[in-house]
């Protein structure tokens, strides 16, 4: 059944303006609640990982090692679905552990704003250029009829943005349910060398450093009259700026690891984190992956009818 | 422009964090103990720079700096990258978890090439410093683009398309991203010269 339907080029503007309203939606969920949203300069600053303080849940209470064995290997599981209905389901899964883990809302919907500009282009593009394959739906605007609306187009950019969500709702109860140096001790007792999670908490506590120096020239520069605009002038101050913030950086940073190293730092931090797991943490990562595999077999039972 | 989770077919993101660990492997045993704090400055920098935001008549893009990352760092400036790019998907989902591999892979060789291009052709001189520098920004912005893009078709061939949206919205990236780095080298070149001698050798480290 290769269908076209034939209709007004009216309905274009609507289709058009989903992406639009979509994003705006969210933007206004976030400012509600939050800090006065009049500020017209960008928002530079770094979010907090941790939601710990006081805060016990089942998992924050999961073993740091099994949580993220089991939520990095859900995730794949995840993206790997094939059909809306399963991905549905994975999506309200992500969901019920994010509530589980008793995180704010403001972080997931700023996560899924994080992706918002790559995912529109998807429900932008994939509709008007996905190849039309026989059995495709398509939806012709009147007289203009190079520029068709594929609905198995549309249904691809749904499915991809499902699953986007569904990994990224994840992400919170995976990150924010133990302190940062906690996860990356986890990581290295899977494997991971410790001089990449040394590095990666180094970086981690540098970046808030960076950006409040960036911030403050920022804040120099706009008081001796620096407008950005499109010229070469702007690109010049931006390189100079970013030249700036190398040589700065690099010289504290320098006299940060020299102090390190004559306090007795080799390339690790004293106190190790200890893990012990229970039943517990064994039966929640079964859960988890067992409901996860448990998906993928559906969904491969789908995609045979 | 980081690729989000559910994009990618599951074998290529798999595929992308294989390459990528043994890159970062190879990346750590390049690197001297000793250089681990300028590892961490320039994987903050590369966060930052994305922050930045450059007007490009109505618009604006941000900027991503592979090439002065590879110029920086040479072998080490792929797992300068890696860190930027995990902490960037961490704390602000830019990059999807189960996509981190194809991005680093996208963003970490271009830079690698940059490493190895700029520590060849940059010679001795002002003037052809800046020019390498601006090539080697440009260049491996270009090739993270074309990176991104084969990484977009591989979902298929209903994502021509986007993969061809994606190029063109790299044109001006290009451009800026050259002007910009050819002026962060020659703001180097005068503040801190010796920042730019990172040799590239593929030899281990003594």
């Amino acid at each position: 059944m290769n269908g076209s339907l034939q209709i007004s080029p009216l309905w274009l503007l609507p289709l058009l303006l989903v992406p639009l309203v979509v994003y705006s939606g969210l933007r206004m969920l976030v400012s509600v609640g939050g800090e006065d949203s009049q500020q017209e300069e960008r928002d530079w600053t770094v979010p907090q990982l941790e939601f710990t303080a006081g805060k016990s849940s089942p998992v924050h209470r999961w073993d740091v090692r099994f949580k993220l064995a089991s939520i990095l290997l859900f995730a794949f599981l995840i993206v790997s679905l094939q059909h809306v209905q399963t991905v549905g389901i994975a999506l309200f899964i992500a969901f019920v552990s994010y509530r589980i883990a008793g995180i704010p809302w403001r972080r997931g919907i700023k996560r899924l704003l994080g992706m918002s500009g790559f995912l529109s282009m998807f429900l932008l593009m994939l509709p008007l250029t996905a190849v039309q394959q026989p059995g495709d739906l398509v939806l012709v605007f009147g007289q203009i009829d190079w520029l068709g609306f594929n609905l198995r187009g549309l249904d691809l950019a749904i499915l991809i943005i499902l699953r986007a969500c569904a990994v990224a709702l994840l992400m919170e109860p995976l990150l924010a349910t133990a302190p940062l140096p906690t996860t990356l001790a986890g990581l290295e007792h899977m494997g991971v060398p410790p001089r990449l999670t040394q590095l990666l908490l180094i970086t981690h506590r540098y970046l808030f450093l960076f950006v409040h120096e960036a911030r403050r020239m920022q804040i120099g520069m706009e008081v001796r009259g620096f407008r950005k605009s499109t010229s070469l002038a702007t690109l010049r101050s931006v390189g100079n700026f970013i030249g700036m913030l190398f040589v700065r950086s690099f010289e504290r940073t320098e006299r940060v690891y020299a102090a390190m190293l004559a306090r007795g730092y080799q390339g690790r931090w004293p106190q190790s984190v200890s893990f012990s797991a229970g039943s517990a943490d064994y039966l929640k990562s079964v859960l988890l992956i067992g409901l996860g595999l448990l998906l993928v077999f559906c969904d491969q039972l789908l995609w045979k009818k | 422009m980081h690729i989000s989770d559910g994009v990618l077919p599951t074998a290529v993101s798999v595929g992308g964090y294989l390459i990528s660990g043994l890159l970062v492997a190879w990346s750590v045993r390049r690197t001297r103990g000793d250089d681990l704090p300028k590892i961490a400055v320039v994987s903050a920098a590369f966060f930052v720079a994305s922050l930045i935001h450059v007007p490009f008549g109505p618009t604006s893009v941000h900027l991503l700096i592979p090439g002065l990352v590879g110029a920086l760092l040479g072998p080490s400036a792929f797992l300068a990258i890696g860190l930027g790019l995990v902490l960037q998907c961490l704390l602000f989902q830019f990059g999807g978890l189960t996509a981190i591999g194809a991005n680093l892979l996208m963003m970490g060789l271009p830079a690698l090439l940059a490493g190895w291009v700029f520590y060849h052709f940059k010679g001795r001189k002002r003037r052809q410093r800046i020019l390498v520098g601006a090539l080697c920004g440009g260049g491996a912005t270009a090739l993270s683009a074309v990176l991104l893009a084969l990484l977009l078709v591989s979902g298929g061939e209903d994502f021509w398309g986007v993969a061809k949206l994606a190029l063109a919205a790299h044109v001006p990236v290009v451009l800026i991203e050259a002007a910009v780095s050819a002026m962060i080298v020659s703001f180097l070149i005068k503040v801190k010269p010796e920042m730019l001698d990172t040799p590239f050798a593929f030899k281990k480290p003594t």
